[in-house]
Order: structure tokens, then C-alpha cells, then sequence
């Protein structure tokens, strides 16, 4: 048996604070479609941008048909038949297709681009990548502007291609058209490496499957010998679920209802389709779902910062309304969002000026003038009976930790008394003290009576908080059930977007 | 507001270095030749554009150089790209202030200020260049350029194929008017069918503006440029294009060596020599200067060899007359654009008229904004 | 394989805001001083010259004075539209648009007394000015359409608009066609202090720094502005309304800089004029951009400039070209930016790590 196309063994790779990978392996054939598995965070990005040349292996070797290599750049590696497609398209909108292509190609000032403009629909008739060269890039879909990313790697020469969540952008039709490309392309003897966190997709398009988690290999094991549910679990964890502590409560009134809603993402796709969800005051709902899946979406249009099409959302019976950020205050509800130093607080501002964010129209500092002095009083106080640790209430809060962010974070919308409290992601990025502090302040929280929607992709912070979990797929909710009815593995099925009813069936 | 001490603290340091700075220039004694110029006669001028426009402004300082190298015991100084606006007080202040006893303002836009300055300082003598207001201590100086842009009109009408001048134009003033006036009636007494198209540029000194003007001018169907404007930038333009230029204040066939036909053109030294002479004395008196080719203060420049030895002659008898006082450029019959009769036959303009002159004659097409 | 590269500092450290502008200002200071020498001049006299031309005598520091009110009234309205992030390049055309309104009220009703001439023209000149920046306010609040380009052509629009009517409609009868229109009426007129040109201009500047610092510390709205400068989608989440309050700020903003034109027709040239500014509302940026756009501290960085101005037309008599001092006064700007960014930034000159 020959060598394989790639060998990466052993890789190491440590951000400060994090190890985004810890003792990686991962081999690649030729005339393979590989998928690479994992939760956001799993390393899986952090793997391939090594492999790309992006980033350097603290520790660890990479082997491209059997011999060692060191990618100094990505250049380095573009010349050992390495092409990666991102996420977001690094393509020049202005530009056709062709001159896209062009871009970035060796061979000094001389351009033919006729001539390049015929090889390119050699190569795309070939792939069956339809796409008209002459196209300029703002005029192609989503899935076109994908095929020329593709076009241009292969026009490369990449033997070994890489797609960062292909089909995250892509309609069913689109995803199904790529699947078969790809397909063509290993058949040439090329090696496809695509990351998902879809099983669906894995069990679809994939030949052999690596999982990450936790920056860790789990596995790889080939299609034939495993299944969905195997998967689900390698991702999410083995580990046992701790949980109890949570003193028992039964719910109150319904604090949020939401019927029907339906709503967009950023590029204009339907990202909720007809969600309903209620959350009673004392009672934490927890989200559950891989990221990407609608959650974004969903608290921001309770938060009022992004317009719903249909359906509604009321807070103890008072609808929301569309798109008022202000009422949604004024009707008692908190955010913790997941952006805390871009959308929560103002990284330049100090701690004074970031806590009054929402307090600041309250009449108590004054009619025409604020009266500066009260409020860092206020503030003092609320840094204090919330222990964040600070250089100054003067100083930007930029400058703080994550984990004093978060307290920040926290100080501000809890000291409103909010009926209900959105929290999302709370403790990613955070220590265990830190952690432990957000889980602490959100069980104090609902024994106060606040209604909780935590989303979160810990699936032990959810099953440690959470009085019901709901779980979210590509916009849709999978079911709800009660924490202690839960099953980790029913929960990751349909993470991966099986329904609650095919799961007990 | 933490923040505000950083450039606050440039501020002060920026005083403070300068400061000392001044301290210690303040010790080196004073060279020799400097107390010997203590004692001569400080002459200032105020110029409106660079020293190197090439143009206006230039033969201006030409004036400066011969009056210094004309008259010993006369120092001067200059403040060039002072523009027409309140900085021309402060520079006209600042002159008198250093102990010039003389000084030429030489743009129309400074006359305010002059009259405003020479209010403050009555020993010293200003002299405004094109304007109208005079006081005690200031006079104003100009001469009659429409005498040799008459002549330089007739070369244009000679030279002309397509019959279409261009005339790159600064400002819709009397003072311009009245040039491209004297320039058709020039032309169209050699060539009655020539028609002069005007394009204001709204700027005394914009090489790159100029330039634009008079290419558009160009592809209108002009094939010979005059301006009215400092800059060698329309000759620049008639030279790329292989057409023919007239130039303006100065001889200036060294920038468009082919296309330059001539140029009416000043020449301020004698009037600079003679003026301060006169303050020197005690026989200055705050008069309107206004002079003539007879005078010297304007003239034409010598010809380009393109231009035939019958056109050469024709000119130089016409300029034979005018100093004769034979021929007066704004004499009649002069009809406006609109072909009434503003001068009639045998009739001329008065001096006031033509100060003051607020149509075009006929043959030129363009508007002055009103 | 050595290689240069920049890293954002977390925080200046301190004594590098006090070294920095030092050296810069020497360096400036020195490398004029070698051109100078290098072309004939004693630095030293000339930096003397410069010095005394701007603050060595009365004279000269009422000149710096008169100089620097329209820089300054324009840079503040300039900065309080950067604090958002708006970049109001259009300064220049809100000064010509306030200058026009003021003179409409001044030619006019050439017989009303000055109790009410004078705050009839403060208001049509400051409401003028800020119409014209909201002309660019309403689309890029509507629309996101960039302010950069609307507000910098709009420029051209009102300094032709005024160009049209001093050469057309506005023309002093008396002027001989000359782009000018008549003078103002002495009611017309802001006061000014006896013996100089410094007119009542200076005290609109600094009661406007006063208040643009009470509102930006002190106000909700002020509030609003500074976290919608900083973050704007936290100022989303926080439930402010971003369209108004960039239409609002876009109107101060350009309401101040057509004051400063006001102020200049009113105060100092007493009649509207083609070219009445020679590039203020362009200097007003940078001037808004080394103060930090902080209100107090534009009231002195316009002095500087004021200072630089004045005192490179002194030094002219001496015989330096114009052109060797703005030279001069580019060397100084250059050097203190340039000593501005390292106190920001770390230069790294070092060796690329190698891989194991």
C-alpha cells in the first residue's frame, strides 16, 4: 500500500490560555472524501490552518505522500497541492470569473486570459462545476461563488482540497451538486478533507470520518463501520453527565411565549422556521444545538435586533413588538449576548459608562445633567456586591478578563431585575472560577423567579442548569424535554437533526 | 477628558523649544552687512501668487530685482501666495510693522485692505496695483495692457485657419473684459470673421485649471490661445496639440517654444525705480497710475518665427501709431454681442469706461456672469 | 529572515507621552533647520522670525487669535461628528453654506438693528450649515450610503453656489465686478476688541467647547454619542436610536461649522467674497484629528495651527519662499502624527521564529 496523501502526526498547537490542539492525527488517502468532525471549538479550523501553512505545530510532523514537510507560509503549502476553501470567499466581486483565477497564478506579467478562460471551462465541464467564465463574481449565487473557489484550486493543480463547512451555505440542490463534484475529484485521485459538524452530511458524502473533540482525536473510523448515533456521541462526549444540586422548583406563570416565529439570517436566508417556545418565571429553558443553527437569530429578535416575519413574542403577555430594542428593555428583559466585548459592552468605555448602558434614561441621574458622581457610586456599589476586579472604573473595560466581563456582563442586567434573562454561550471562553461564578449568578437568578433562556453548545452546563432542554436544527426545534427525562444520546440525534419523535420511535 | 494633556503638552514644548530657540539667536550679534541695511530704504511687496508662476507674479518680481539692482540704496523683501482675504491685512500690517517705507500690494483683491492699513500707518506709502481706492498714503498703479493684447489680436487674426480663438479667461472683471475686448477688436480688424471664445477659470493661478480651459477650448475648434491667466499652462496645451498660443505678463516661448506666438506683456522695474525715487524726495503724490506702451510699462513681446514678416509689420505700424497717439484701441464704431453700437463712429471710450467695462464687444462668445 | 512589523500597544505607557512629543517636535524642528541651512537661511533666525510673527507682539498674537476662531469653531464641529464615527469631510461646505446664510440675512435687512441682525444671522447661518450636512446625514442614516464622498462633494456644491452669487446675483453695483458683495452693514458687524480683528467669534468657540463638553460628559444624548462611536452594535442592543442620532450629531456638526462661517463674514471680512475660506473646514480635520477630538484640547491645537499660519507669513520677509515654509509646517505636522502612532504602536524588528 502506498503512503497516504497526508499524514499529520502528533500535532500540537497552543494559543495563550488555550490548547486548540493536543496530540492530533489525522491521515488522508488519495481518491478519499474525509470528513472531519467535531463541535465548534474541537480544533478542527485550528488542525486545517496548520496543514494550510497558516499555522505552525508547536509540536507534531506533517507528511505529504510520505515525506516530511515544513510549511513555512501558505504559499509553501498552495505548492504542495495544498487548496483550502473558506468559509468566506476570498474572491474580488468586481472581477470575472476568469480574472478571479487569474489572481494569485505564477508566470511573470504575461497573461493570456483567453486562453485561461478556456481551460477554465475545460476544468469546469470535467468537475461539472457549471459556472461562465465571464461572469463577474457579484452576479453568481452562494453556491456558484463556491465553484469558482473550487475551480481555482484545481486549476492549481490541489491534490488535496479542503472546504470549511461547504454546504453551510448552500440550498439542498446546491449541497447535493457539490457531494457529487466531490466524488469526481477523489475518483481523479485528489484527496477531499471537508469540515462539518452535520452528520447528515457525513453519512452522505464521506468515506472515512475524524473526530475532534476538545482538541483531541477521538476517532477515525470508516463510513460503513459506524453510524449516526456512534457519531453523535464521539462528538458530544462519553462523559458522565453530572448533575443534581439544582434545588427542585416548580414553575411559575409563563414569562415568554413565542408562537410561530419566523425570521432571516444575515445573508437573507430563512434561519427560524416557525419556532414555538415558552419559558415559565423560575424556570431555566436551555437551548441546545450546534452553532449556526438559529440560536443567534432567535435571541435577537426577542432582544429586538432583528425583525421577525411572522409569528410572535410576548414577555408576561405584552408583545414585543418589532424591532424596539427600547421596549424590549422596558418590558424587563435581559441579555447576556454572545458577542460580550462588541454587543454587550463598549470595549473602550470604563466600567462606570458600561454599566449605565441600560440605566442611562432613567431620570435618577438627573433632567439635564447626569450627575456623574451618583452614577459611580452606583457603580461602585455594583462591582463590588458583584466582585469584578478591575484597574479602575475608568479604565476600558477592554483591558479587563473574560471572566470579570462576564461579571460585568452579569452586574448590569441582573441588577435591573429583569423578568426574563437571555444568556448565550455565558461561559465560553471562561475558566472553571469563572464559569462557576456565571453558573452560580443564573440558579440565583431563577430561585429569584426571572424566567432563563440559556443557549449553550456545553451540553453539561445544560444538563447541570436547565429545568427543560430544547434542542434547535437548522432552525427548527427538535423537541423539548425535561432535564431529567433527557438522554445525552437522544439529545445529540437531534443535534444532528433527527426529530423527537424518530428518536423514540 | 484624560486624555487632553498629550497635545497640550506638544503645544507647550513646541512654544517652549521655539522659545529657546529665540533665546539663543537672539545672542549671535548682528553681521555687518546687516547694520549697513539698516540704513537703506525697506521696499515690500505682496505678491498673490509664487515668485515662479512664470507669470504675473514673476514679472512682478522682475520689477522687485530691477529696482534693487537700480537703486543701492534700496533693500526689498516679498510675501509671496498671500490670498485675497483677511491674511492680506495681517501680511500689509506686518510689512509696515518691519519698517518698509514703500510697499506694493500686487493683486486687485488686496485693495480693502490696503486702504484699511495705510489708514494705520501714514508714513508709509502703498501702492495698489489695479484697484481704484486711493488714500492720502495710497496710490494705485496699473497700466493700459489692452494696447498690446490689441497687437498680439491682430497676430492671433492672422494666424488663425479656423477662425476660432480661444481666451482662457481668470476672473469676469473689468480688467480682464477689457483685455479680451481689446484682443477681439485686434483680431477682427485684420480678420473680420474670427470669433474669440471665452471660458472662465475663476482663479488667477491654477496651472492645472488653466490648462483644462484651454484644451476644452482647443476642442471646441480654437487653434490659437490667448489667456488671461499667470501661469504658462494654455500655451502648455497648444503646444501638445500642435495649435498656436498667445502668452500673457511675460515672454514665455521658453515653456511652449512652437506654439508661442507672442505675448502682451508688463514691465513693472522703470514704474518701481520711479515711484520709490519719488517717495525719496518728497515729491510722491497719491495719483492713479495708469501706463501706456508709450510709457514702457506694457509691451509686446518679440514675435515667434512662425509669424510671417507682413504680419511682423503690420503690427509693429499699428504699434508705431498707438504710441504716436494715433490710434486708441477703444475707439469707434464698437458694437456689443448683441451688435447694438456702443461707441460710435468717431467717438471713443473715456478712461471711466474702460475702468469700469462691463460688456464684450462684438465677435466674442461667452457670457459674464452677472 | 528579518522582518519589521507593528503591534498595537494595550496601553501608551506614560513616559512616552512626554517623550514622544518632544522628539517629535525636535526632529521636526531639527530637519527644518538642516533644509534651511542647506538653502542658505540661519534656522535659528528663522525660527526666531516665526516665532515672534505669531506670539512675539501683541499684533501678532490677536493675528494668531483671528486665525484660529474659524479653525476652531470648525474642528469642534468636526470632531463631535468623527466622535461617532461620521467622517464629515464637508466642513468646508457647511463653513461656505453658514457664511451664505448669514450674509442673506446681513444684504438682506440691511436696516435692522444689530440686537436682531446679529442672532438672525447666528441662526440662518448655523441652521444652513447644519441642512448641509444632513443632506448627507438622511442617506447614510437611511441607507448606509458613505458620508466620506456625499459630504466631500456637497463641498464643491455650496463653494460654487457661493461663487455663483458673488458673481452673479450678490455682486457689489460698486465693485466694479469683482467677486464681492457689498459690505455688511455695521450692524451687521461682531464686535471686536478695540485696537485688533479679534471679533466676537472667539467667545462662540470657546461656550461651544464648554458646551460640546457638558454634552458629550454630561448629557444622555452625549452618552449615546460616545457609545455609538465606540461600538455600534452595542449602542443597538442598548436600544438608542443610531438613524436619529446621526442625523442630530451630523446637524451640530455641520450647524458648527456654519457658524465658523458666519462668524468669519461677521467678524472679519465684513462681506461675502469668492474664496472666503482658504481651506478651513480641510485644516479643521486634522486639527480635530491630533486633538483626539477632544473638545478643550482643539482649542489649543488650533492655536498651534494659527500660530504655524501667522508665523510662516513672517518669516517670508526674511526671504524664505513660501514653499520652504509649508514645508516647515509639514515637517511639524508630519513629525508629531508620525510620534503619535508610536506612542500607539511598537515597531518589532526582529528574526521570524522557526518552526521545530
Amino acid at each position: 500500500m502506498s503512503a497516504p496523501l497526508v499524514e499529520m502526526r502528533g500535532i500540537r498547537k497552543v494559543f495563550p490560555g488555550v490548547v486548540a490542539n493536543d496530540n492530533v492525527n489525522l491521515t488522508v488517502r488519495a481518491g478519499e472524501i474525509h470528513a472531519l468532525l467535531g463541535e465548534n471549538g474541537a480544533g478542527k479550523s485550528t488542525l486545517m490552518s496548520i496543514l494550510t501553512g497558516l499555522y505552525r505545530p508547536d509540536a507534531g510532523e506533517i507528511y505529504i505522500e510520505g515525506r516530511k514537510v515544513n510549511f513555512r507560509s501558505p504559499r509553501d503549502a498552495i505548492e504542495a497541492g495544498i487548496g483550502m476553501v473558506h468559509q468566506h470567499f476570498r474572491l474580488v466581486s468586481p472581477f470575472t470569473v476568469t480574472e478571479n483565477v487569474a489572481l494569485g497564478l505564477k508566470g511573470g506579467l504575461r497573461l493570456n486570459l483567453n486562453r485561461l478562460a478556456v481551460e477554465i471551462a475545460e476544468v469546469s465541464r470535467k468537475y461539472g462545476l457549471q459556472v461562465d467564465p465571464q461572469a463577474r463574481i457579484w452576479q453568481l449565487s452562494v453556491g456558484e461563488q463556491q465553484r469558482v473557489e473550487i475551480i481555482k484550486l484545481l486549476y492549481r493543480k490541489a491534490r488535496v482540497l479542503i472546504l470549511d463547512e461547504p454546504t453551510a451555505v448552500l440550498t439542498p440542490q446546491e449541497a447535493r451538486d457539490l457531494y457529487s463534484t466531490l466524488k469526481k475529484m477523489a475518483a481523479e485521485g485528489c484527496a477531499v478533507i471537508f469540515i462539518t459538524h452535520k452528520l447528515q452530511e457525513v453519512m452522505e458524502a464521506a468515506d472515512s470520518i475524524t473526530i475532534l473533540r476538545g482538541g483531541k482525536t477521538v476517532a477515525t473510523v470508516k463510513k460503513e463501520e459506524t453510524d449516526e448515533k456512534e457519531l453523535a456521541r464521539m462528538m458530544v462526549g462519553r462523559d458522565v453527565i453530572w448533575q443534581g444540586e439544582k434545588p427542585k422548583r416548580s414553575p411559575g406563570d409563563t414569562v415568554l411565549q413565542i408562537k410561530g416565529l419566523r425570521a432571516l439570517n444575515d445573508k437573507g436566508l430563512p434561519a427560524l422556521k416557525g419556532i414555538e417556545l415558552s419559558v415559565a418565571s423560575g424556570e431555566i429553558l436551555g437551548i441546545a444545538g450546534v452553532a449556526g443553527n438559529g440560536q443567534r437569530e432567535l435571541v435577537e429578535v426577542i432582544a429586538g435586533l432583528r425583525p421577525c416575519l411572522e409569528g410572535t413574542v410576548t414577555v408576561g403577555g405584552e408583545n414585543l413588538g418589532q424591532c424596539d430594542p427600547c421596549r424590549v428593555i422596558q418590558c424587563g428583559v435581559g441579555f447576556v449576548p454572545e458577542d460580550r466585548l462588541g454587543m454587550g459592552l463598549v470595549p473602550n468605555l470604563g466600567a462606570v459608562d458600561n454599566l449605565l448602558l441600560k440605566e442611562y434614561r432613567d431620570p435618577r441621574w438627573g433632567r439635564v445633567l447626569m450627575d456623574r458622581r451618583a452614577a459611580r457610586r452606583w457603580a461602585y456599589e455594583l462591582v463590588e456586591r458583584f466582585q469584578v476586579k478591575m484597574a479602575g472604573l475608568d479604565a476600558p473595560v477592554k483591558l479587563m478578563s473574560g471572566g470579570n466581563l462576564q461579571r460585568l456582563l452579569l452586574a448590569r442586567e441582573i441588577s435591573g431585575h429583569p423578568r426574563l434573562l437571555l444568556a448565550v454561550y455565558p461561559s465560553r471562553g471562561l475558566d472553571v472560577g469563572a464559569t462557576e461564578t456565571v453558573h452560580r449568578l443564573l440558579l440565583e437568578q431563577r430561585a429569584a423567579g426571572t424566567a432563563i433562556l440559556l443557549i449553550s453548545e456545553d451540553l453539561e452546563e445544560l444538563f447541570r442548569l436547565a429545568d427543560r432542554i430544547a434542542v434547535m436544527y437548522e432552525g427548527e426545534i427538535m423537541g423539548v424535554v425535561p432535564t431529567e427525562e433527557a438522554d445525552l444520546e437522544d439529545i445529540g440525534l437531534m443535534m444532528a437533526g433527527a426529530k423527537k419523535m424518530e428518536v423514540s420511535a | 477628558m484624560k486624555k487632553a494633556p498629550r497635545i497640550l503638552m506638544i503645544g507647550v514644548i513646541l512654544v517652549l523649544a521655539l522659545g529657546l530657540l529665540a533665546g539663543c539667536g537672539g545672542q549671535s550679534p548682528a553681521s555687518d552687512s546687516e547694520q549697513k541695511q539698516e540704513d537703506k530704504m525697506k521696499v515690500g511687496f505682496v505678491y498673490v501668487g509664487p515668485v515662479g508662476d512664470a507669470g504675473w507674479t514673476w514679472a512682478h518680481d522682475q520689477g522687485r530685482q530691477y529696482l534693487e539692482k537700480q537703486l543701492p540704496w534700496v533693500v526689498t523683501s516679498y510675501i509671496e501666495n498671500v490670498p485675497e482675504g483677511p491674511d492680506a491685512e495681517r501680511v500689509l500690517t506686518q510689512l509696515a510693522e518691519e519698517g518698509h517705507k514703500v510697499i506694493f500690494a500686487t493683486s486687485f483683491g488686496y485693495m480693502d485692505y490696503v486702504i484699511k492699513v495705510a489708514e494705520k500707518y501714514p508714513d508709509v506709502v502703498f501702492m495698489h496695483c489695479s484697484g481704484y481706492k486711493t488714500a492720502p498714503n495710497a496710490g494705485t498703479y496699473f497700466g493700459a495692457m489692452e494696447e498690446p493684447r490689441y497687437l498680439s489680436g491682430m497676430v492671433a487674426g492672422k494666424m488663425t485657419k479656423s477662425n476660432i480663438l480661444g481666451y482662457v479667461a481668470a476672473h469676469p472683471i473689468p480688467e480682464v473684459i477689457r483685455g479680451i475686448n481689446a484682443f477681439t477688436l485686434g483680431a477682427r480688424s485684420v480678420n473680420p470673421d474670427v470669433k474669440v471664445k471665452v471660458v472662465w477659470t475663476n482663479t488667477w493661478y491654477d496651472p492645472a485649471a488653466e490648462k483644462q480651459a484651454a484644451l476644452s477650448l482647443l476642442d471646441a475648434g480654437a487653434d490659437v490661445i490667448a489667456q488671461h491667466q499667470d501661469t504658462p499652462g494654455p500655451q502648455q496645451a497648444a503646444q501638445e496639440r500642435g495649435k498656436y498660443a498667445i502668452g500673457y505678463n511675460c515672454d514665455m516661448r521658453q515653456f511652449a517654444p512652437s506654439a508661442s506666438l507672442t505675448a502682451p506683456i508688463w514691465n513693472w522695474g522703470p514704474y518701481y525705480v520711479q515711484t520709490v525715487e519719488a517717495v525719496k524726495n518728497g515729491t510722491w503724490q497719491p495719483e492713479q497710475y495708469y501706463g501706456t506702451m508709450k510709457d514702457g510699462i506694457v509691451d509686446l513681446a518679440p514675435f515667434n518665427d512662425v509669424v510671417p514678416q507682413e504680419v511682423r509689420d503690420l503690427v509693429e505700424q499699428k504699434k508705431q501709431e498707438i504710441i504716436e497717439g494715433t490710434f486708441y484701441v477703444f475707439q469707434g464704431p464698437i458694437k456689443d454681442q448683441k451688435g447694438q453700437i456702443r461707441v460710435p463712429e468717431g467717438g471713443k471710450m473715456s478712461h471711466e469706461e474702460v475702468l469700469g467695462v462691463d460688456w464684450f464687444v462684438e465677435g466674442v462668445e461667452g457670457d459674464i456672469p452677472k | 529572515m528579518t522582518w519589521i512589523g507593528w503591534e498595537k500597544r494595550l496601553q501608551p505607557s506614560p513616559w512616552m507621552a512626554v517623550v514622544v512629543p518632544v522628539l517629535s517636535v525636535v526632529l521636526a524642528l531639527g530637519l527644518g533647520a538642516i533644509f534651511l541651512a542647506a538653502t542658505g537661511f540661519d534656522p535659528w533666525k528663522v525660527y526666531l522670525s516665526m516665532l515672534k510673527g505669531a506670539t512675539g507682539s501683541k499684533y501678532g498674537i490677536s493675528e494668531t487669535v483671528v486665525k484660529a476662531i474659524p479653525l476652531m469653531i470648525a474642528s469642534l464641529g468636526v470632531s463631535v461628528a468623527f466622535r461617532m464615527l461620521l467622517w464629515n469631510i464637508g466642513a468646508e461646505g457647511q463653513f461656505y453654506m453658514g457664511a451664505f446664510g448669514a450674509t442673506w440675512v446681513a444684504l438682506t435687512f440691511p436696516h435692522w438693528p444689530a440686537y436682531v441682525m446679529l442672532p438672525a444671522m447666528f441662526i440662518v447661518g448655523c441652521v444652513l450649515g447644519g441642512l448641509w450636512a444632513v443632506v448627507a446625514a438622511i442617506p447614510r442614516a437611511r441607507w448606509g450610503v458613505n458620508e466620506v464622498i456625499t459630504t466631500l462633494m456637497l463641498n464643491y456644491v455650496a463653494i460654487l453656489w457661493v461663487d455663483y452669487l458673488v458673481y452673479g446675483p450678490w455682486k457689489d453695483p460698486q465693485g466694479y465686478n469683482f467677486p464681492l458683495t457689498a459690505p455688511f452693514t455695521e450692524a451687521a458687524t461682531l464686535a471686536t476688541i478695540p485696537g485688533t480683528r479679534v471679533h466676537l467669534g472667539l467667545l462662540f468657540a470657546l461656550t461651544a467647547a464648554v458646551l460640546l463638553t457638558l454634552i458629550l460628559w454630561r448629557t444622555r444624548w452625549g452618552y449615546e454619542i460616545r457609545v455609538i462611536g465606540e461600538s455600534v452594535k452595542a449602542a443597538r442592543y442598548a436600544g438608542m436610536n443610531i438613524e436619529r442620532n446621526i442625523i442630530l450629531v451630523m446637524f451640530l456638526s455641520g450647524a458648527l461649522a456654519g457658524l465658523a462661517g458666519m462668524s468669519e463674514v461677521s467678524g472679519v471680512t465684513h462681506r461675502l467674497q469668492h474664496g472666503i475660506s482658504p481651506g478651513y473646514g480641510y485644516t479643521a480635520i486634522i486639527i480635530a484629528w491630533l486633538a483626539k477630538l477632544h473638545p478643550a484640547t482643539v482649542i489649543l491645537v488650533s492655536f498651534l495651527f494659527a500660530g504655524l499660519i501667522v508665523g510662516g507669513y513672517s518669516v517670508q520677509t526674511m526671504g524664505v519662499p513660501a514653499a520652504t515654509v509649508s514645508m516647515l509646517q509639514g515637517a511639524i505636522l508630519f513629525f508629531v502624527l508620525g510620534g503619535e502612532i508610536l506612542t500607539r504602536y511598537r515597531l518589532h524588528f526582529g528574526r521570524k521564529e522557526v518552526a521545530r
